[in-house]
């Protein structure tokens, strides 16, 4: 090795610990506002459901209503809110061509998962574990999100995973809806109450209501309602009424905190129930991700398997379908960025047990889907592992690839 | 062909199990329940669907102890089925290590495991009638059988309603997953015991028997309630008892099943070894029958 070679490896070390050096400050205040909190009440959960189980079942059944069917409310509201506002321009939804591509490989990165799971836990001789199949679309924007900003910084391939995501999700809520083994669904009685909550929206838009409250206690409690008489899960009840709620002009960008002083509905009701949700998330890990390893067998490798495979290669065959129907990649986006952004939508976690709580009622079903959700975990260092072995993202040769 | 091979293995299986028994090596279990005339007999297995060899002996077991304790009844305590659940399978792991009982005209009653498939409730030998859970009565006993698996706000409705207007003198639960249980690999599935023992007490439930964990275990009553875990009608799970202050007896170095006897309002039991040894017994009386 001659000096020059030296000299070119130590400025490239030097070059990528000053990038990281850039972006890890950012995206820290990130993690510590969207994403500590959910670990953090796994981890007690979990340490505590297997130290002592009784007083956890105890605690976790007196607070699962409020927590999955009320307080879940509002996140599922925030997670809405950033969908409406990229439809505004500067938005990825935008413009539905933009949209077809990741939506269409999102069909097929939802499909694959789903089919390689049902395969897969009937091999590991547990085959009740079918059921929770539409665990298997589940992705979590916001961990995806952290990782991809963490490997790519802002790539084209960013706005992709995150319109992947929201498809993959969306067809997830879908699923669960008109599926779901544990809850029967009177769809009838429950479109038609979410269609006067969305009457009750649009009356209070077309007043110029700007207050969040009126959206809340009005459309909010009848779509609530709906939900939780028809079967349908109460936690998505505000999902219909956020597109109503008036929003800025323009898309802040995915993730980005709305100004403090921001005088539009949605920015204001993210503004007031940011930190709510946070708790939120925390009971939410606390009261959802307590997994007995006693009750662990197999087939809780069974989402693990399905997603670390079916993410993937289903992203890159929706992807190559996608084209072939005249449908164009993002610029700077080709197969290692789609393969590492299919790693990284393998994360289902918060969505993941969410699923697992809508569909499972508590026992050893849900334990070892949600332990499969958190085991499902191992595509972070995974997709940073890919993307070195395939040199994408800040481990590119080529400025810009690196983003 | 397949099919024809593995009727063949099992006719095999059932021949050397018999020799064994002539010879001696396996013991004719040494019935002394009650035995009383026009009592509810019945006996208990779980976890018995391996088509292995030691589910074959178990089953020859329970086909020996019927030839003294006239038996008509099974109750099944979940995964009555390992591995492949095709057509062959139901022959190689149920139709023909119970052989002798079914041609009795014995009847099973199953309750799902986490290793059945739901579609299994719709196995007619299984006599599930296309439900998950359900309920039948026998001589003065009410029989529940749950499905632990996916023990939904529905089924909770179901069970406490069932047990409100059950108006025989015993009432007993059976399920896969255990309330109590000291055996390493599982234990207790206390989120199910937190809904569901106060129903039972509420109730009246006598006697709960459960599977999943791959040994005999006989508690000490909980709330007034006797509970058996009896999973080892197949599989085993050797030495796997950490047997604590609950438990009144256990035994988990051989295959076992269980026979029962319900007279007025006394309940007879017996844990039976895959060899025919008796592991345990005693009886329960119900005295808020009396």
């Amino acid at each position: 090795m001659n000096s020059d070679q030296e000299t070119g490896g130590a400025k490239e070390r030097r070059g990528l610990r000053r990038r990281i050096g850039a972006t890890v400050p950012r995206l820290s205040r990130f993690a510590v506002e969207h994403l500590l909190l959910l670990p953090l009440g796994a981890l007690i959960a979990m340490a505590w459901v297997n130290t002592a189980p009784e007083s956890y079942y105890r605690f976790s059944f007196t607070i699962a209503f409020a927590v999955n069917e009320i307080a879940m409310a509002f996140f599922f509201a925030l997670m809405t809110k950033e969908v409406v506002e990229a439809t505004a321009p500067g938005g990825v939804l935008h413009s539905w061509r933009r949209a077809m591509l990741p939506v269409i490989a999102a069909v097929a990165a939802t499909a694959l998962p789903a089919l390689i799971y049902g395969r897969v836990v009937a091999a590991l001789d547990e085959p009740m574990l079918v059921l929770a199949w539409p665990v298997a679309m589940a992705t979590d924007l916001a961990i995806g999100y952290f990782v991809l900003r963490l490997i790519f910084r802002s790539h084209p391939v960013i706005p992709f995973f995150l319109l992947l995501g929201i498809g993959a999700d969306a067809l997830g809520f879908l699923a669960l809806a008109v599926l779901n083994p544990t809850r029967e669904v009177d769809l009838v009685t429950g479109v038609a109450m979410l269609a006067v909550a969305g009457l009750l929206a649009a009356g209070l838009r077309w007043w110029r209501v700007v207050n969040f409250w009126p959206y809340l206690i009005g459309p909010g409690v009848v779509a609530w309602l709906a939900c939780f008489w028809s079967g349908l899960h109460p936690a998505l009840s505000l999902v219909p009424i956020v597109p109503f709620m008036p929003h800025a002009g323009r898309d802040p960008g995915f993730f980005v905190d709305a100004r403090p002083n921001a005088k539009d509905t949605l920015s204001q009701f993210e503004n007031w129930w940011r930190y709510p949700v946070q708790v939120t998330l925390l009971f939410f890990g606390l009261v959802n991700a307590g997994v007995p390893f006693g009750e662990l067998e197999l087939g809780t490798w069974g989402l693990p398997i399905a997603v670390l495979l079916g993410k993937p290669v289903g992203v890159l065959i929706g992807a190559g379908l996608a084209l072939v129907a005249g449908f164009h990649l993002p610029h700077r986006v080709g197969w290692r960025e789609l393969l590492v952004t299919g790693l990284t939508a393998a994360m289902g976690f918060c969505v993941g047990l969410f699923f697992c709580t809508a569909l499972l009622p508590p026992g050893q079903l849900r334990s070892e889907v949600s332990m499969g959700v958190l085991l499902s975990l191992a595509a972070a260092p995974l997709a940073i592992g890919v993307a070195m072995v395939l040199r994408v993202g800040r481990f590119s040769e080529t400025p810009e690839a690196a983003g | 062909m397949t099919f024809r091979l593995l009727q063949r293995r099992a006719s095999v299986c059932a021949a050397i199990i018999a020799a064994l028994v002539s010879v001696g090596v396996l013991a004719q279990p040494a019935v002394s329940l009650p035995n009383r005339p026009g009592s509810l007999k019945f006996a208990v297995i779980g976890d018995n669907g391996t088509g292995e060899r030691p589910q074959y002996e178990v089953g020859q077991q329970m086909a020996n102890a019927r030839a003294t304790f006239a038996f008509d009844l099974v109750i099944m305590l979940g995964d009555n089925m390992y591995g492949g659940q095709r057509p062959a399978d139901f022959v190689r792991k149920f139709e023909q290590p119970y052989a002798p009982l079914l041609a009795a005209g014995v009847k099973f009653q199953a309750s799902l495991g986490n290793h059945d498939r739901v579609e299994n409730v719709s196995y007619q030998p299984f006599n599930m009638n296309g439900q998950r859970y359900y309920s039948y009565v026998r001589n003065n006993v009410r029989f529940l059988a749950l499905d632990s698996t996916l023990m939904d706000a529905k089924q909770i409705a179901w069970i406490e309603a069932t047990l409100q207007d059950a108006r025989e003198e015993w009432k007993i639960c059976y399920f896969h997953h255990p309330l109590y249980s000291n055996a390493e690999r599982h234990g207790a599935s206390v989120e199910l015991r937190l809904q569901l023992e106060p129903i039972f007490s509420r109730r009246g439930v006598d006697v709960v028997f459960s599977g999943h964990d791959h040994v005999y275990e006989r508690l000490k009553p909980q709330k007034g309630i006797a509970y058996f875990v009896s999973g080892a009608a197949g599989q085993l799970r050797r030495g796997n008892m950490s047997p604590s202050e609950q438990t009144a007896a256990y035994f988990d170095q051989d295959q076992s099943f269980m026979l029962v006897e319900i007279a007025a309002a006394e309940l007879s039991f017996q844990a039976i070894s895959r060899t025919g040894k008796i592991v345990d017994s005693g009886v329960i009386r119900n005295e808020t029958s009396q």
